[in-house]
């Protein structure tokens, strides 16, 4: 039985590892897009009828 | 008021949608659906593995791998490897070529990677107790080891900088390349004698060698992983698509300031 309790718990644990570091590359490249397209926002030219 | 919006990437227009970094709310709902799902089917699959089916009369207690091995082996070769195998043709195909085929068979190649190292791993596992040995030169096994070592090849191949059509049509071939190891790893119990044991569900008169509670967590299981690969494959391609737009957003930096660079001089 600890072959079975072995088998399962190493390969379980592989795919839960392998699950949690996706979600987390996910979140981190989410926020490094995010941080780019933000600082490549649109650009409003002054308006010529304001008071400057 | 005018609003300048910058340029559109060309780079970007395959298959990006149109959403925020983090994808839409339905993508999102998905996720969590397929996440749920797949953890609660997993965690059943455990349960009545362990604890609820009855020892084997040949194999007694090492029978309960049986519902986590052959589960793990289908993720891999059949839909993640045969998955990266038609994105790859797809993407070589001129009508319907597109980066999205790209990326969705380099999703699919690295789920897959881990996958075919917990088939290794688990039949390794399983092996041990029951040849007396942790590893044996058999064809099934010497053919899934190439079969990993050729998708890792794939995966270091990607990693080579390129155009994003020139990496994804040389990946394309590269893994229709390793692709042809899968049905010599699905054979290599008939062609050969092996020590590894023939297919219990997928053999040649598709007439299964399980029955009762056994069949049913058998099924469980493969269901199980199957949700739990979708729900990688999703992620992974996510990432993909998030790479590829962080690239084109510091090349585009990076032309600017080799302009301003330009223009300064």
């Amino acid at each position: 039985m600890n072959y079975v309790v072995a088998g399962y718990s190493i390969t379980l644990g592989i795919l839960f590892v392998y699950a949690v570091s996706l979600g987390f590359r996910r979140r981190r490249l989410a926020r490094a897009v995010a941080a780019v397209e933000a600082a490549r926002a649109p650009v409003t030219p002054p308006d010529p009828r304001s008071p400057q | 008021m005018t609003t300048i919006a910058p340029p559109a990437d060309p780079r970007l227009a395959e298959g990006a949608p149109a959403t925020g970094p983090d994808g839409s709310a339905r993508l999102r709902a998905t996720l969590w659906t397929l996440g749920v799902l797949g953890a609660v089917s997993t965690g059943a699959t455990v349960w009545l593995g362990i604890w609820v089916t009855p020892p084997d009369k040949v194999q007694g207690n090492l029978v309960r791998l049986v519902y986590l091995h052959p589960g793990v082996a289908w993720v891999a070769l059949y839909l993640a490897f045969g998955l990266a195998a038609l994105a790859s043709l797809l993407y070589l195909w001129p009508r319907t070529r597109s980066l999205v085929w790209d990326r969705l068979a380099a999703a699919a190649v690295e789920v897959g990677v881990v996958f075919t190292a917990c088939t290794l791993i688990s039949g390794s596992i399983w092996g041990r107790p029951t040849w007396g040995v942790w590893w044996a030169w058999d064809a099934r096994l010497t053919s899934t080891a190439v079969l990993l070592v050729l998708f890792l090849g794939y995966l270091a191949l990607r990693r080579v900088p390129a155009e994003p059509h020139v990496r994804a049509r040389r990946s394309a071939f590269a893994a229709l390349f390793a692709a042809v190891d899968v049905p010599i790893v699905h054979f290599s119990v008939l062609w050969w004698r092996t020590l590894h044991q023939g297919a219990t569900v997928l053999n040649p008169t598709l007439s299964p060698e399980i029955h009762g509670s056994m069949a049913w967590t058998l099924l469980l299981g493969i269901v199980a992983l199957t949700v739990d690969f979708a729900w990688m494959l999703v992620v992974r391609y996510r990432i993909g698509l998030l790479e590829d737009r962080l690239g084109a957003e510091e090349l585009d930096r990076a032309i600017d300031a080799r302009r301003a660079e330009g223009g300064a001089a």
